[in-house]
């Protein structure tokens, strides 16, 4: 009996979780995913510095100016998720104490280093061929604490030089004109003590001129990725968010890249065909969706086409929005002032607004977009293990409902750990919330509110 | 009140609005705050009452599930439950400090809901490098021009110096109060311990101290000693109810130091009081906290642990404690990544360590009993052994 089930298991066609993309180009981003590990294993070949990395730590530039490797550990997690394969890193972190609570992108980088250290060797079944040995770490507080608070707690396994770059938001309510400059100097001198760390770390000094060309092609790619977004408005949306959320990667892995800026062009001019030529994700856009919270869950984003199964896209999300490029850097001849002032925009884009408008500026940005974007319902995240993407979420679904009828779908799981996941569970809240998402389009259409 | 300050400190911690609600119906104004990082000194030399903002662990969560997440701490929904209940309502503003992300993001919701009571945020760096004083600086001025206008005058730098001088003061009476339990057995029981620190975070600072100077005599003056026990340095974050210290006391255990938010964290250390006052509150408030939220690199990690742990060493070694008891809140990140760390640093001092990942509310009571127990046992059978 036993051993037919096995044989049964084994015969079975394993189940596709990873989503169906809809734009060539986002197909190519894995390749670009497994090029950037394998460049890192390389450099580690040929001793050159490999950096492990926090996204959003605003030192692309300057990595890619040193000829530092960067290897994002938090993608990392999503790869191994993706791929089915973190599993082992989380019950391995688990193991030595990290609490099954923990950031499941941690436990999942943390229960790497230890079997790491335990084998001595890249896992054999880490996926994308594994994340080389690093020369230093680099950490921030921006976002969340596990971002600094992982690295800090790898000292445990891994005898390596780590640095976390501070990066703190002013207040919602904040006077920004009070603020704004003493904010910009306090991560300007943060990147300063960055730069004396890695050329002390790496024996070089960082070219002034070499920076401030990586700056400039960054800017130029943040500025096309954006200029994707903008085209999503069009109905029918040319690029999903499942295929947003794969075309980020040179974005923000590598955004100094002259390639990462030649990725965007490519997204970017396949998106303008599929405009001109009213190329749609499915044929008969029904629904348009807002993924308004929450990082996805990357083992299973095949949900994303659950939805298009319904009639419905989802054409924009919130999560990994570039941000508008920032119309005052041109000002500024310093490099990391440019690069600060460039984040500092994206931070603060909506607060004005959020001022005049509703009053916060996460929510004030979905109200914007529901317009914008022609939306039709919105879906949150919560992730079970992530608590600073998911923390705010009804708040914002509050918010936005004392201005709007666009109505909120919750989900929860986790963006790497799966060990609670039901998909049965998720579809049938998918499949309510469409109904009630085709009841308020109907109602809508029929007081002449929408097109 | 001689004699019976220490019945006054265990009412104002079952009641700890009591005394506030006193002083605002004198036309006093109250200021409540989160954490450790808000200064005080800051509040009282504006002449605003700080009140320390605690839960309730006997309050079930029912409302603050239709605003926050279920799976964020405990701790903040319970005190965003108790603001929508009314139980904060006797605040004249509130301050919101970004020492950890839950405790940040409650501040928009806050701001939102209480639009009746004005809310202040100060972000406090996590990563302590040179430029993160200038920065903290600036943020203190922000933060003071904003009291400001709700106290209706103007910070003045003596009131602020008196201010300091003033929470010195109460923070070496604390230290005065806790060190009544070096002794074997202990002069007071670390529940009582932690009801006073409860009650002096409720209180204005000079009450707090007169209150404190006669407690200290009061419990010098016992008859009865405490019966000895294991003794046990608990360390933790935001515990505001002495039920779980009554747990570890009544398995036979004396806690004669508790490290926690709400204790010995925010006291044991002193503002400096030459020189610039605001240059002294952004050196302690970045320095003397030693909150996991806070990173400070070391050299290596061996120095590292010595610079975040290395002090439990020094309270296990004063207070003669023989182990040591975490109690990590569910779903509180920067301490629970702390916990493997600790572990390593603690075993090699070679003190026995026991983690409890428990929930604010401290469910399961009973199980809890259980382990603490089993844990004490374990501790008796090494020290008969050696």
């Amino acid at each position: 009996m036993g051993e037919d089930k096995t044989s049964m298991s084994e015969e079975r066609p394993k189940q596709k979780t990873t989503a169906i993309k809809s734009t060539q180009t986002a197909n190519e981003a894995y390749k670009v995913v497994k090029a950037q590990y394998a460049r890192a294993r390389e450099a580690v070949e040929q001793g050159a510095p490999v950096a492990w990395v926090m996204v959003s730590t605003c030192c692309e530039e300057m990595l890619k100016a040193m000829g530092v490797v960067p290897v994002y550990t938090e993608n990392f997690g999503a790869v191994c998720a993706a791929k089915k394969a973190a599993e082992p890193f989380l019950h391995s972190a688990e193991a030595h104490g990290f609490s099954r609570h923990l950031c499941s992108y941690a436990r999942n980088g943390i229960g790497y280093v230890v079997q790491q250290k335990e084998l001595g060797m890249i896992p054999p079944e880490a996926p994308a061929g594994g994340m080389a040995y690093p020369s230093v770490l680099i950490g921030g507080s921006h976002v969340c604490d596990p971002r600094y608070k992982w690295y800090q707690a790898l000292g445990r396994y891994m005898d390596v030089p780590y640095y976390s770059v501070e990066i703190l938001e002013p207040p919602i309510d904040a006077d920004f004109e009070a603020v704004k400059q003493y904010y910009i100097d306090y991560m300007v001198t943060e990147l300063r003590g960055l730069q004396s760390f890695l050329e002390s770390h790496l024996g070089k000094k960082l070219n002034q001129d070499v920076l401030m060309e990586c700056v400039h092609t960054a800017e130029q790619t943040r500025t096309k990725w954006w200029e994707c977004y903008e085209l999503r408005k069009v109905i029918p949306c040319p690029m999903p968010t499942q295929d947003a959320f794969s075309c980020l990667v040179p974005h923000d892995l590598d955004p100094a890249d002259r390639e990462s800026l030649a990725f965007y062009e490519r997204l970017y001019d396949e998106l303008k065909y599929r405009v001109d030529n009213k190329i749609g994700v499915i044929p008969d856009e029904k629904y348009r969706l807002l993924w308004g919270g929450g990082i996805p869950p990357w083992h299973s984003m095949g949900i994303f086409n659950y939805f298009e199964s319904l009639g419905a896209v989802v054409v924009m999300d919130i999560t990994y929005y570039p941000g508008s490029p920032c119309p005052e850097v041109a000002d500024y001849a310093d490099p990391l002032e440019r690069i600060v002032r460039w984040m500092f925009h994206r931070f603060t884009e909506w607060h004005t607004r959020a001022a005049r408008g509703c009053g916060h500026p996460i929510a004030q940005r979905l109200l914007e977009w529901i317009d914008d974007y022609h939306i039709d319902g919105i879906i949150m995240h919560g992730s079970t293990s992530c608590r600073a993407s998911t923390l705010g979420q009804i708040f914002f679904k509050n918010v936005i409902q004392e201005h709007s009828k666009v109505p909120v779908l919750f989900i929860e799981s986790d963006i790497v750990d799966e060990r609670d996941y039901s998909e049965a569970d998720m579809k049938r809240k998918i499949d309510d919330f469409m109904e009630v998402v085709a009841s308020n389009k109907e109602k809508l259409i029929g007081q002449g509110g929408c097109s | 009140m001689a004699g019976d300050d220490l019945a006054f400190a265990l009412e104002i911690y079952r009641a700890r609005d009591k005394r506030v609600k006193e002083l605002k119906a004198r036309g006093k104004k109250i200021i409540g705050y989160f954490c450790c990082y808000p200064p005080v000194e800051l509040m009282t030399a504006l002449d605003l009452v700080p009140y320390r903002i605690i839960g309730d662990i006997r309050e079930p969560i029912s409302r603050a599930d239709g605003y926050i997440e279920t799976n964020i701490c405990s701790f903040v929904r319970n005190c965003f439950e108790l603001s929508f209940k009314g139980r904060y309502d006797f605040l004249d503003g509130v301050i919101i400090p970004h020492s950890c992300d839950a405790i940040e993001k409650l501040y928009d919701i806050w701001r939102y809901y209480q639009k009746s009571t004005p809310t202040y945020f100060l972000n406090v760096p996590h990563i302590i490098h040179q430029g993160s004083y200038s920065f903290f600086h600036a943020e203190l001025l922000r933060l003071g021009q904003s009291l400001e206008g709700l106290a209706g005058k103007k910070l003045q730098t003596e009131d602020l110096a008196s201010a300091i001088r003033l929470h010195n003061e109460n923070r070496a009476l604390l230290r005065s109060l806790y060190r009544l339990r070096v002794p074997d057995p202990p002069l007071m029981s670390g529940s009582e311990a932690i009801k006073v620190s409860l009650a002096a975070t409720a209180l204005p600072v000079p009450e707090c101290n007169e209150m404190l100077r006669d407690i200290i005599s009061e419990v010098n003056d016992r008859e009865e000693p405490l019966p000895s026990g294991i003794r046990v340095l608990l360390y933790g974050g935001q515990i505001d109810d002495a039920a779980f210290v009554d747990i570890i006391e009544d398995c036979g255990a004396n806690v004669v130091l508790d490290d926690l938010c709400t204790t010995a964290r925010w006291f044991w250390r002193e503002v400096e009081l030459d020189g610039d006052p605001i240059h002294n509150l952004c050196r302690h408030y970045l320095d003397n906290i030693m909150c996991p939220r806070t990173l400070r690199q070391g050299k290596n990690h061996a120095s590292e642990l010595e610079n975040r742990f290395g002090y439990l060493n020094s309270y296990a070694a004063e207070f003669k404690a023989t182990c040591a008891i975490a109690y990590t809140m569910r779903l509180c990140d920067t301490f629970e990544f702390d916990v493997p760390n600790l572990d390593d640093y603690l075993t090699k001092q070679g003190l026995p360590f026991f983690n409890l990942e428990l929930e604010y509310n401290l469910s399961s009571m009973e199980q809890l009993r259980t382990r603490i127990e089993a844990f004490l046992e374990s501790v008796a059978a090494k020290t008969v052994r050696s």
